[in-house]
Formats: structure tokens, sequence, C-alpha cells
């Protein structure tokens, strides 16, 4: 068994060099494909990275009537925390909330002069609330309007900015799925290219197959070198892919980071490394076995 | 050993190539098939190899119908029987050592015996100081001596010849018959396909002609080509 595995290791390893004009089309093509992979998957990457920035700017408040106790308040930021879609609960007092206010209208003499004018403090406690996605935002203000001291709090943000949060969430969505859809394709494409690439190479050895098959040799010894063949191809073409990947991503990093400045792509890319090779070549190899042993089932006929 | 029994073949919709063929061939025979082109000869070798099926009637091999080997099983079969064709059918991407090498391998010999009987068998047949040459560095004879000793490494019982000289000089192709007499001499059935009368007569063996899917003439003995 181990010495058959050899051999058909052996004689793939032959064949791939002694195919080298071939081999350098295969290659080539198998590389191309995987770039591309590796492209989607920094498209993936770069929307989900926009996404994320988009929903970190959203979040909503509850204002609460200015005679509700901390006590009060502090119970429903207890209860809101204990949600599991809630991320973070924040608590903003009414003394807080008077001097954010003044501290952002620090300039404005006319407010100042009014601030001054009044009595006490006009401004209402609030806590700001941030969920996993914009689409749990809905779920949670009906949970304030439901809860047991709804009668404490006065407005709640999210009813204000309803459809903008709406908006992101669904266009958030759309840029997931399409996505998706645009990998599916493309890498239907791709294994389609590399599959009659590979199926052209072992074309041209359409009659050695048939002179094997007259010497006796069984499906599996004729298969066993293609297939090996294939994961060669495979291989280098991902080792080729990588060559050419990131010195790409090196030379864009910077232009996007410019323009998106919370997105680093090269760091992505440094940072998982390994199993960016990794599953590079584990796809590179799979493509290329997956892409001869379809290939050669016609010629194996008997 | 071989035994044909009625055996047809039609191709569709009605192009009879073998009518009703009745032959049997004894163990350690060396038979010449006659016949001019079209006769049926190539296709009645390989319905032995199992490469076409006839259309009726039944081939016998060593006691067994080989229209009851199963697919998967057909690899085995051939390993029992070599074969020589006019176009050699060498494997063009490897070495004379690894063409022979191939066959051994394709039947799970072991490393030793690969290494031992290859290069054996390749100076038996004159190709000895041609391990790493590749087929198409091979002269026409040299690549039918390469073809007849990967035909043989397997020792097989049955040796089938489809025109082995068809593309060799006068020359080489004494050479060939020589070997393939040597090798019934020690013991294989031949089965040599030709219509080279002037090497059907030098062999003086049995001598069968064929004519329209059919055989027309049967020398036991002292055979001569006569169509």
């Amino acid at each position: 068994m181990f010495q058959t595995l050899k051999i058909v290791i052996k004689t793939g390893w032959t064949n791939f060099k002694r195919n080298s004009y071939l081999s350098v089309a295969a290659i080539s093509v198998m590389s191309l494909t995987l770039v591309l992979f590796l492209s989607l998957l920094s498209l993936q990457f770069l929307t989900s990275q926009i996404v994320l920035s988009l929903e970190k700017k959203v979040d909503i408040s509850a204002y609460f009537k200015t005679d509700t106790t901390e006590d009060q308040i502090f119970k429903i930021r207890d209860d809101l925390k204990a949600r599991a879609d809630v991320v973070s609960v924040d608590y903003v007092s009414r003394d807080q909330a008077l001097q954010d206010f003044k501290q952002r209208h620090a300039q404005d003499a006319l407010i100042q002069d009014s601030l001054s004018q009044i009595d006490g403090n006009p401004l209402a406690a609030s806590l700001n609330i941030k969920t996993q996605n914009s689409t749990q935002y809905a779920s949670v203000a009906d949970f304030l309007q439901k809860f047991k001291f709804k009668d404490r709090v006065d407005n709640i943000s999210f009813y204000e900015s309803k459809d903008a949060i709406e908006k992101i969430g669904g266009l958030s969505n759309s840029i997931k799925s399409w996505g998706l859809v645009a990998t599916l394709m493309l890498g239907l494409i791709a294994v389609l290219v590399t599959f009659n690439t590979v199926r052209l190479t072992i074309y041209n050895q359409k009659q050695e197959i048939e002179i094997m098959r007259l010497v006796g040799a069984s499906n599996w010894h004729i298969r066993g070198p293609y297939l090996a063949e294939g994961g060669f191809y495979g291989l280098f073409a991902s080792l080729g892919a990588i060559a050419i990947f990131y010195p790409i991503v090196y030379l864009v990093s910077d232009k996007i980071s410019g323009f998106l400045e919370s997105i680093n792509l090269l760091g992505y890319f440094t940072a998982g490394l390994g199993e960016v090779v990794l599953m590079t070549v584990g796809l590179g190899v799979l493509l290329g076995i997956v892409s001869s042993s379809i290939a050669i089932r016609k010629h194996l006929q008997v | 050993m071989i035994e044909f029994k009625h055996l047809k073949k039609i191709y569709e919709p009605n192009d009879i190539v073998l009518n009703d063929l009745t032959l049997e061939i004894k163990k350690g025979e060396f038979v010449s098939l006659v016949g001019l082109s079209g006769a049926g000869k190539s296709t009645l070798m390989k319905m032995l190899t199992k490469e076409e099926n006839p259309s009726s009637g039944h081939i016998i091999v060593d006691g067994v119908d080989i229209a009851t080997i199963k697919g998967k099983d057909i690899p085995y079969y051939r390993r029992n029987i070599g074969t020589v064709y006019q176009d050699f059918k060498l494997l063009s991407n490897k070495t004379t050592y690894e063409n022979v090498a191939f066959a051994m391998e394709v039947s799970d010999a072991t490393k030793e015996d690969i290494e031992k009987d290859v290069p054996q068998i390749l100076s038996i047949v004159g190709l000895g100081d041609k391990l790493n040459n590749f087929p198409n560095q091979l002269s026409g004879g040299e690549k039918q001596r390469l073809a007849i000793a990967r035909a043989l490494i397997h020792r097989p019982k049955i040796l089938l010849a489809d025109e082995p000289t068809g593309n060799l000089d006068l020359l080489n192709s004494h050479d060939v018959v020589k070997l393939l007499l040597k090798i019934n001499e020690l013991g294989t059935t031949v089965v040599l396909a030709t219509h080279d009368t002037n090497i059907v007569n030098t062999i003086g063996r049995r001598v069968v002609s064929m004519e329209k899917g059919k055989i027309i003439k049967d020398q036991l003995e002292h055979g001569r080509y006569v169509i």
C-alpha cells in the first residue's frame, strides 16, 4: 500500500516535470483562479469592515423622565444587559448630560445664556444601548416599551432614527448576500476554467491511458499518478498565487487605509498568514485533484 | 488453451467482421493468422484482450468463458496476455526502463523484483544499453523489441502479436520473428496476425488463413501463406 502510494506520487511528479509546457499552462490558470479567490476573500473582509464601522455608528438611547430615580434606571440597565442581543448599555446621568451639553456648546453664547436663566437641570438621564447588529434595535425598543417602568421612559431615540437604522441594516444584509453570490459565481467560473485546463492536459494523453489499460493497469493505477499530478499543479499554483497576491495587498493596503482609516488589509492578511497559506494550498491541491479526477473519469471506461 | 466458438461480430447496421468463426489453439502452439486487411484478424485479437466483445459466440481461455469476466477483473485478465502491436503502443513520456517497469508496477510487483527483472528482460531483447532512452530515441526495430519485452515481463501464457513487423524493414522483421520463436520455444503460446508472406513462410508452423471473417484454410504443420 505504502509502496504503491510512493510509486503513484513519484510517477505523478515525473509526469509533472516531463509535461512542463502543459504544466506551466495549467499552473498559470490555477494561480489566477486562486488569486481571484484571495481577492474575493479581501472583498468579503472589506465589506464586513465597512458594515461593521457603519453599525458602530448606530445606537439607541432611552431618555427618562426627570423624576425617575437612579435605582429604577439601573434596574432597567441590568435587565437590558441580561439580553443576549445587547452588547453594551451606558448610563448617562442628568448631571453628566448637562456637563456634556455645556461642553458641546461652549462657544455658543446664546445657549450658555439660556442655561443660566433656567433653574435646575432640564436634561434627562439616558441609557445608550448598542446591539450586535442593527436589526436588533427594534426588539430592544419594543422591550423598553413593554417594561414595567415603561411610564418612566420619556422618549426612545430609535423611533426618530428608525428609518436610518433600518436602511443600514438592509444595506449590510444586501452587501453580505450579494458578496456571497458573487463569491460563489466567480468560484464556480474558476473551477470550470481550471477543470477545462486539466481536462485538455489529460486529453493529450488519451492514447497513453489506452495503452496503460492494454498492459493490464487497473483504473486506480492509471488514475493515481494523474491525481498526484493534479495535486502538484494545485500546490505550485497556490504558491504562485500567494506570491502574486501579497505584493498586491502590500501596494493597495495604504490606499484603502487612506480611504477608510479603520481598515488595515495588510495587517489582516499578515496576521493570518499561516491560515491563508494553508487554506490556499489546501484549496489549490483539492482543486487540482478534483479537476483531474473528473477529467480522467471519461477515459477510464474499460 | 484458446477456443473460439461460433464467433460473430457485426458492426451495425450490417458490417459482418467475423462470421461464425470456430478455432482452437493448443497450449504452446505458434499460430500465424493470415489474410488481407479486413479479414478479421485484428478483431479476433481484440476480442481475446476484451477490447471488443463478440456479437454472439464464446471465447474460452484456459477453460474460462471470458464473457463472464467482470469489468473490474479485466485488468487482471489482461496481465496474463502479452500484446504486441504494429504501432508499438509505447508510453511516449516514459523511458525504456519505465515502460517495462510500468507493466510490473500495475501488477503490484515489489521494487526489488522490478529492479531485477526489467534490466534482465531488456538485455534479452538487446536493449540493455538503452534503459534511459525515450521511445522517440529508438529505431523501429528497437521499439518493437521494447514492446515485446513489456509483453513478456508478466511471463504470460499467451502472446498476441498483431502485425508486429508491419512498420519494420526486412532485417528488423526477422529479428522480431526470431524473438517470437524463441519465446514460443520457452512455452508461451504465440498468435501472430500478419499479411507478410515472407515472414509466414520462414516460420513454417501452423497457418490459419482468413477471409471475410471466416477461416478458409487451416494448415496444422509447415504452413505456407495461402489466401
